[in-house]
């Protein structure tokens, strides 16, 4: 505590300079009433030496999916964040630095977060970025928010968005909370068994303010029909995209097949998982949400020489201008995390990006291949073009493989019935650029001695 | 210079990745989906790279720079264990959605976290799953809301905000979908209890007021406002952006509030990274915490049937989903990597957390006199005035450079550039708006006696200097004075590639 507290043992002599005698003096404007007197209820303070110990032994009793096999996914993705990005990000200029009101002095993290914007529209195919919001679920909501405001006027589902069903209930349940308030209506996108997109649900949608889809969908699947969207919904509904960052080195940019907004978890780019936060939320969009988009904006300018500079721009859309007509509430974004996403970015390059895709897609067809060879396991999208992850259906329920395999020493992956309860045998399988062909025909050995088991009807 | 998007290495520059599971030609892309183009993105190399963010740093000014005196920002010391702690692996590279027995280390941190901040706001329950000031507003209020609909009274659509309040306060009501009523302040900046009994009905649904206020100056009617705004059937929201000021002292619960949210990025120091992550979590009082987000987590004594865990023999840490929950904020668990950095914080001050809040006072109290003792010695306490006239402060202070504007047309704005040019981060200007040419002044307790007294004469020579100078400041940045107006009317929000081609 002394440590951090510069001019402990000096209150007297600062006091004195006031005309006080007692640090009490300095709260004699609090009511009596409500004044606290004893000591906070807390524990004594501690070295950094028995915190840092303490930290070991508590978060040491964590198992890190890191320290596993694992096939553990469903929005959250095990990646690699090359060193030199951790090394970077810990520099106390960028670390300890406040949103950059004060440009003359803040163009570096400025001009970063310009080449972030750049990073992100460079790789989605629209031409506007902001510099972050908090995360993919956000960014969802955040943008069918945007989308009423800017196609309400013209709609005849007026207040109305269409989002995919398939849509992870906790994403979901963010949406929901952030669209209540202005009274609109959500409105279910429907999937054909195959898991791919139904066209008769987005001709339903058109003359809404906007739809929801996410590309990989929530079950991994690569939806081909995404391409026809935007002819049938036409210019007046917002065509919303929801990505897997590191899926487009090799997948079209969304701003290329008619979306005009484009969101996403930008986790599996430059961040650690860190249990699902603080991570960073893509949100990238055509000229025509510009004005009504959430979250802050940098700019390139010049300063009074003329020299290149950077600064915020657009800010009067945000709430400390605009107050309650503002877009957003935004205020603190994730701008440090966003910084590491454009650190990974950078360090991939054209081909890096590509080549990461690549061993992301390599990883999830090997696992398909070995686990399809396993009779008692189905893959019911077998056919279908699948990133990162695809469904297994399981000969019982997919709570007890998890199980089995915990005991293992894998993390098998997700079990659905988290996301729809009435499906007890399906698990999603998650395969990243970080998992090996060890890895995969380990958790195959295992899902086999497991599912014979099943159906054999002899215990493991 | 150096610009990232002129890097055009050899390709493959920046970092090598091992080959891919299965041969690259047998991976399949759906043909109709198969990218057309690759990205612009550079072509630069580890040295490169590490050299380009090198620069970009050395142009940032940060707390590690020098004195950050940006009122309503906290810009305190961030201690570095907190960083090495939230790297490790037990927080880093945790999932999620791993099963309860995986996060036993990390649930006894939120655990803990949750009881702390109860204890230090006097709430009952607390979640920690906002991830910003402002989430946390906006999950208070949407709690509430589900709080008045759960008891038929739906008719409480309006939300009352003082005009001195943060632009988060009406912008996340409004997000809630409330309106909003704006009432101004007294001429000493503190709530005017007249306007306030005038506004409140039966279409109240909340009161959202951060204590000590914008000015820095404690509400000292607080009490009585609460009672007001209770009698009248509606809820008491404290926004803890300045929370720092009365850790151990006082505290919202005992105020009357029912709800307050934390700004773990100013009190419990979590970096505020150039603009983000925050963490934001909320506390309220029980007949709200049936609405919270969920999961939060809960304790209790350890089952013969439980896996074997190491962080503690006799505790077993579970989640548990609030019964009528609002639903979620964040799709995961907050931002537990602040949540994790921020017990590190508070382990190292325990109960003298209230010290911590005394000394952020202190500092405040004796840079504003030193200031003005500095400014009466030099013969210019004539170009200022107090924001608002008060014997104390809390955490912060406002200046009105309203009478130095008038008689030589220099602002808070040409001040605030000056400064930069003394090597200081200016204080926030123009805000709150009820105070005429703002500077809102904030210097944290982690700054020494030494530092303040150098500013306040640093401060006081900036006031003295010629308006040509100040017009003209700053002269010493990596840039001069940035043309804003420009930024907004020639758009320029990306590299131009075109124009390079």
């Amino acid at each position: 505590m002394v440590d951090q507290l510069p001019n402990f043992g000096r209150e007297a002599e600062m006091l004195k300079t006031m005309g006080m005698s007692s640090l009490d003096d300095l709260f004699n404007d609090v009511p009596e009433d409500v004044r606290i007197i004893e000591k906070l209820n807390l524990p004594s303070p501690q070295t950094e030496e028995e915190i840092l110990a303490d930290a070991k032994r508590i978060l040491g009793a964590n198992v890190a999916l890191g320290d596993r096999v694992s096939f553990l996914g469903a929005g959250i993705y095990k990646n690699f964040v090359p060193a030199s990005v951790m090394q970077l990000i810990n520099r106390g200029e960028f670390l300890t630095s406040y949103t950059p009101y004060q440009p003359e002095v803040s163009q570096g993290m400025l001009q970063a977060m310009w080449e972030f914007q750049t990073l992100i529209c460079e790789l989605v195919g629209l031409p506007v970025a902001n510099l972050s919001v908090y995360d993919g679920s956000s960014a969802a909501a955040e943008a069918l928010t945007c989308a009423v405001r800017v196609h309400n006027r013209k709609a005849s589902q007026k207040n109305t968005l269409y989002v995919s069903e398939l849509t992870p209930p906790d994403r979901l349940s963010v949406i929901k909370n952030y669209t209540q308030g202005a009274g609109i209506t959500l409105r279910y996108l429907r999937h054909l068994s195959d898991g791919c997109l139904d066209m008769d649900s987005i001709t339903e949608a058109a003359g809404s303010c906007g739809v929801y889809v996410e590309q990989p969908n929530p079950l991994g699947i690569l939806d081909q029909n995404l391409i026809d969207v935007k002819s049938i919904i036409g210019e007046d509904t917002a065509f919303i995209v929801g990505v897997q960052p590191t899926s487009l080195g090799v997948m079209e940019a969304p701003g290329n097949y008619g979306a005009d907004i484009v969101v996403g978890e930008g986790q599996p780019l430059g961040s650690p998982m860190t249990a699902g936060g603080p991570i960073y939320g893509i949100f990238s969009c055509s000229e025509k949400y510009l004005r009504q988009m959430p979250g802050r904006i940098v700019g390139k300018t010049i300063d009074v020489d003329g020299n290149e500079a950077f600064c915020l721009t657009l800010s009067t859309r945000e709430q400390h201008i605009r107050r309650h007509r503002a877009t957003s509430n935004l205020c603190t974004n994730e701008t440090l995390i966003a910084l590491m996403g454009a650190m990974h970015m950078a360090l991939l390059g054209p081909e890096g990006i590509r080549d990461l895709a690549i061993r992301n897609m390599a990883a999830c067809q090997l696992a398909k291949t070995k686990l399809l060879e396993i009779d008692t396991i189905a893959l019911p999208h077998v056919n279908s073009f699948h990133y990162n992850e695809f469904i297994i259906e399981l000969p019982g329920d997919a709570s007890d493989c998890l199980e089995y395999l915990d005991k293992k020493g894998i993390i098998g992956g997700f079990d659905l019935a988290n996301w729809y309860p009435d499906r007890k045998n399906r698990m999603l399988i998650t395969c990243t650029d970080q998992t090996s062909a060890a890895d995969i025909e380990l958790l195959a050995a295992h899902l086999a001695v497991w599912s014979s088991t099943k159906t054999s009807g002899v215990e493991a | 210079m150096s610009h990232l998007f002129e890097h055009h290495g050899a390709i493959g520059a920046g970092y090598r990745q091992p080959e891919p599971v299965i041969p690259k030609e047998t991976v399949i892309i759906p043909p109709a989906l198969a990218r057309q183009k690759a990205p612009r993105w550079p072509r630069i190399s580890e040295p490169e790279m590490v050299r380009h963010y090198t620069w970009l740093s050395r142009r940032n000014f940060g707390i590690d720079t020098g004195f950050y005196p940006l009122g309503s920002c906290t810009m305190k010391h961030n201690p570095r264990v907190n960083e090495v702690i939230a790297q490790m692996p037990g927080i880093a590279e945790m999932h999620p959605l791993q099963p309860e027995h995986h996060l036993q280390g990390l649930m006894a941190i939120f655990h803990e976290m949750q009881d702390m901040l109860a204890i230090c706001a006097g709430m009952d329950t607390v979640t920690l799953q906002p991830v910003a000031g402002a989430q946390g507003e906006f999950t208070a209020l949407r709690c509430i809301q589900e709080y008045f609909r759960s008891i038929g009274q739906t008719d409480r659509n309006k939300v009352i905000v003082p005009d001195s309040a943060h632009g988060t306060n009406p912008a996340s009501a409004a997000l809630a979908g409330y309106e909003i009523i704006e009432i101004p302040s007294n001429s000493d900046g503190r709530i005017n209890l007249d306007v306030l009994r005038a506004v409140v009905g039966d279409d109240t649904a909340a009161m959202m007021i951060t204590n000590p206020n914008t000015l820095g100056i404690f509400e000292e009617d607080i009490c009585e406002a609460t009672k007001i705004v209770h009698d009248a059937g509606g809820q008491m929201y404290y926004d803890g952006a300045n929370f720092n000021a009365i850790l151990g002292r006082t505290n919202p619960g005992l105020m009357g509030f029912d709800a307050v949210h934390y700004n773990l990025h100013k009190t419990f120091s979590q970096p505020h990274g150039g603009g983000g992550p925050g963490c934001g979590p909320i506390g309220v009082k029980s007949h709200l915490a049936p609405f919270l987000p969920g999961p939060l987590v809960r304790k209790r004594p350890i089952l013969a049937t439980d896996p074997l865990t190491l962080v503690n023999d006799e505790v077993w840490y579970h989640w548990y989903h609030p019964e009528k929950s609002i639903g979620k904020v964040q799709q995961w668990h907050g931002n537990a990597g602040a949540v994790v950095r921020c017990w590190a914080y508070y382990r190292r001050y325990g109960y003298e957390l209230k010290t911590m809040s005394d000394h952020a006072v202190l500092n405040a109290n004796y840079l504003r006199r030193r200031i003005m003792d500095e400014a009466q010695d030099k013969g210019l306490a004539h170009t200022f005035t107090d924001g608002v006239p008060s014997k104390l402060v809390k955490h912060e202070f406002t200046l009105s450079l309203a009478a130095m504007k008038g008689q030589n047309g220099i602002g808070a704005m040409d001040i605030a550039k000056g400064l930069l040019d003394k090597g200081y981060m200016a204080p926030t200007i123009y805000f709150p708006l009820v105070v005429d040419e703002c500077m809102m002044i904030e210097p944290t307790e982690t700054e020494s006696k030494e530092v303040l007294d150098e500013f306040a004469i640093r401060f006081v020579e900036v006031l003295g200097e010629d308006a040509d100078v100040l017009h003209a400041a700053p002269q010493t940045t990596d840039v001069r004075r940035v043309d804003e107006v420009y930024a907004a009317r020639n758009l320029c929000l990306s590299y131009p590639f075109d124009e390079e081609q």
